[in-house]
């Protein structure tokens, strides 16, 4: 027992002591935000102005309506153009148009305009012309109003006609469906990626261990799973070290927020958002599931991660191949994900968030929803307990391959042949 | 008193009996030479007596008490033939981990590294990495951590390959003084002439199986050829004798084979008769290596792969 506790301590004291560990726990969560708001910033800038001309053959369309939609939105144009079609297909590009678009004469404002060509010498993006669209309902819109004789006042009173559907949960009056859907997400990629991040590190340890020779040395002194054990509950420890300071700068930052943000600034509205999720989602429910799945998650992962790394020699592109089946299965978790969150308490989120395998991503974003109105405690419990047996099985099954593959050199086994030596009386 | 006993050791694999029924004695404070060609069985062998493979079948003593892998780390100390160390780790730090997963404490591993490290030159290196090391450097870092926990039993699998002839004289001087101290060294070459310098006792191991057991000197004396060199003022060019017969002619030394019934006193006895002088006379026994090529020689130099079914 002594001895795992030294091999714990080893593996977590070099990884935390290096600098790759100190920069990525800085460095991720600044490389996270910057991803957010960098790709956010980037489409922003992206977006092409249009400038278009509009040939109005039905007579339909005043300066003064053009000019009151270019008003509200200035960054893509409609102009009317008085020249006729064919003059103006010929000189819009030298112009500085973007194309052009022809109302047909005999356009009847009863029946409508179901579909106008925007004529360019230019591809679009489904989404690049939606602004443009959007101008021309408007106008064709206050055309209607015009003709049917509605004025701001009755406008106004049809405006109001649309019904927004809210949720409100009435067990949980807390409760912030758009919230959790938030802290949902986050906590589901983080499980993903601490998953594979620390999984591949378990597996290239044990790797290295092997092909450098020191595992013959190191299991002369103790057991191979001794020696597996404490490399993944050290690799473990180095993860949930990595997150609890995560966890703790956000705290760190949301008190400095809430100190300095007594007024009225945009600070002190950021930070009674915050506020407003953590009261809501039971954010110490939250935290503490996520560490439970965390480690549970880690050690059914990573344990078969480090049969596949003791299995393997030198080449890393073995390691690829076995360890596609079980990279896969955490690919998989995060696909249902995106379903387990848009219906918390589908068939499909409940029964996936307790299969071991699926349940650290799935059961980790669906939690925030909400203990125990969205998760029920059957299922909770259901599903921890299933984990923790999942993970003494893939660790057992995994023993069994370690104390095998890593004094053997040569040929790359197979699963078949991984799978024999567990099973194999020994 | 013997330190290490093995009765009837069997390990199998998957196409090969690795160690087929292997025993064994080697008495405490003994230098014990494991030899065999590659692939006999050796590493096996080892492995098992280390407590890194359970033997399938056959017993282990160690230090007069069934063998507890678990507990009896301490007691042993291995050096494996492919030298193993973690490459990024820093060497001070390294011998500490090792030597404490050995079962030592933090303070008494400290103070042995410090005393190793002084006798063995090594003190510079505490802060550097192994992957800073030479071979030869590599070589005695893992031999002061494969004896710094002062095991009563030290298993060295190819001690000196690599190491120049300065450092493989103070490594050797290091495996006479620990035999002295009393700690038994198990030694598994294949180059013959160490074997022949430094052990007391040996054991030839091919294809799993023990075919020779004895000290050095006695396994020589069996496989004697009764060959004598006598070295003469002046060799004959015809010898005509019934007790024995020339078998190469050497400048001034004659080899003779003495015929059975015969002694060395008649192969003198017919030089003084011819008057002859004879300058010197002495027995040529076999050298480890001639013996371990004949009793090895006929079979395959590879081991070839055979189907085991039963397990």
């Amino acid at each position: 027992m002594n001895k795992i506790l030294l091999i714990i301590q080893r593996e977590y004291l070099t990884r935390v002591r290096k600098r790759t560990f100190i920069i990525g726990t800085i460095l991720f969560p600044v490389l996270y935000l910057l991803l957010i708001f960098g790709t956010g910033y980037i489409a922003g800038r992206n977006k092409q102005d249009l400038k278009v001309g509009i040939i109005d053959k039905s007579g339909y369309f005043t300066e003064q309506l053009v000019a009151n939609v270019n008003r509200e939105d200035t960054a893509n144009k409609l102009i009317l153009i008085k020249t006729s079609e064919e003059e103006f297909k010929n000189e819009y590009d030298s112009l500085g148009y973007t194309g052009y678009v022809v109302i047909p004469e005999n356009t009847d404002w009863k029946k409508g305009l179901d579909s106008l060509e925007l004529n360019t010498n230019q591809t679009f993006g489904a989404g690049a012309t939606n602004p443009l669209e959007k101008k021309l309902n408007k106008i064709w819109g206050e055309i209607k109003n015009d003709k049917l004789g509605i004025d701001t006042v009755k406008k106004n009173i049809l405006a109001k006609s649309n019904i927004n559907l809210q949720t409100k949960n009435i067990k949980n009056k807390d409760a912030d469906a758009v919230a959790a859907t938030w802290i949902g997400y986050i906590c589901g990629f983080l499980m993903y990626l601490i998953l594979l991040l620390y999984g591949s590190q378990v597996m290239m340890g044990v790797t290295e261990e092997k092909t450098s020779r020191i595992a013959e040395v190191v299991v002369s002194s103790v057991k191979p799973f001794q020696l597996m054990l404490g490399k993944i509950i050290g690799i473990g420890m180095v993860a949930l070290t990595q997150f609890l300071i995560w966890i703790a700068c956000i705290f760190l930052i949301y008190n400095i927020g809430k100190l300095s943000g007594s007024d009225e600034s945009t600070m002190a509205v950021a930070v009674g958002n915050v506020q407003k999720v953590f009261t809501s989602v039971h954010i110490f429910t939250v935290v503490g599931c996520f560490i439970f799945y965390l480690l549970a998650g880690f050690f059914f992962y990573s344990s078969l991660y480090a049969a596949i790394g003791s299995a393997i020699n030198e080449d890393m592109r073995e390691a690829q191949s076995l360890s596609f089946p079980i990279t896969m299965l955490i690919i998989f978790s995060i696909a249902l994900m995106t379903p387990a969150i848009s219906n918390p308490s589908s068939p499909i989120a409940v029964w996936t968030s307790i299969i071991p395998f699926s349940s650290p991503i799935v059961m980790m974003a669906r939690v925030p929803f909400g203990v125990p109105n969205t998760v029920p405690w059957w299922q909770l419990g259901l599903s921890m307990a299933l984990l923790i047996a999942g993970f003494i099985f893939t660790t057992w099954f995994a023993g069994r391959i370690y104390r095998i593959g890593i004094l053997m050199y040569g040929k790359k086994p197979s699963w078949k042949e991984m799978i024999k030596w567990a099973f194999r009386k020994q | 008193m013997n330190i290490l006993e093995v009765y009837n050791l069997k390990k199998y694999f998957a196409t090969q009996k690795a160690v087929d029924d292997i025993s064994l004695e080697i008495p405490k404070g003994c230098i014990f030479g494991l030899l065999g060609p590659n692939g006999a069985g050796k590493t096996t062998l080892i492995r098992m007596i280390t407590g890194i493979f359970y033997p399938d079948a056959g017993e282990i003593i160690l230090k007069g008490k069934k063998f507890d892998p678990e507990n009896d780390a301490k007691y042993i100390g291995y050096m494996p033939e492919e030298r193993g160390l973690y490459k990024k780790m820093k060497i001070g730090e390294q011998a500490l981990y090792l030597a404490q997963l050995k079962g030592l404490t933090r303070s008494d591993a400290m103070y042995k590294i410090k005393d190793w490290f002084r006798r063995f030159e090594m003190e510079s290196w505490w802060n550097k990495k192994v992957e800073d090391l030479s071979k030869g450097m590599g070589q005695k870092l893992q031999f002061v951590i494969t004896v710094l926990h002062e095991p009563d039993l030290i298993i060295l699998d190819e001690p000196f390959s690599g190491l120049d002839p300065v450092n493989s004289n103070l490594i050797k001087d290091e495996i006479y003084r620990l035999a002295k101290n009393g700690a038994t060294i198990i030694f598994s070459t294949h180059r013959m002439e160490q074997v022949e310098e430094i052990c007391d006792k040996i054991v030839l191991v091919n294809k799993g199986k023990k075919i020779l057991d004895g000290s050095v000197h006695s396994v020589k004396q069996d496989f004697k050829e009764n060959l004598f060199g006598i070295q003469l003022e002046k060799v004959p060019d015809i010898i005509n004798s019934s007790s024995f017969e020339a078998i190469k002619t050497n400048k001034q030394e004659l080899i003779v084979k003495i015929k059975e019934g015969h002694n060395p006193n008649d192969v003198l006895g017919y030089f003084i008769k011819e008057g002859i002088n004879i300058v010197s006379f002495k027995e040529i026994l076999p050298s480890m290596s001639d013996i371990f090529i004949r009793l090895v020689e006929g079979t395959p130099s590879a081991r070839q792969f055979q189907e085991i079914d039963a397990k």
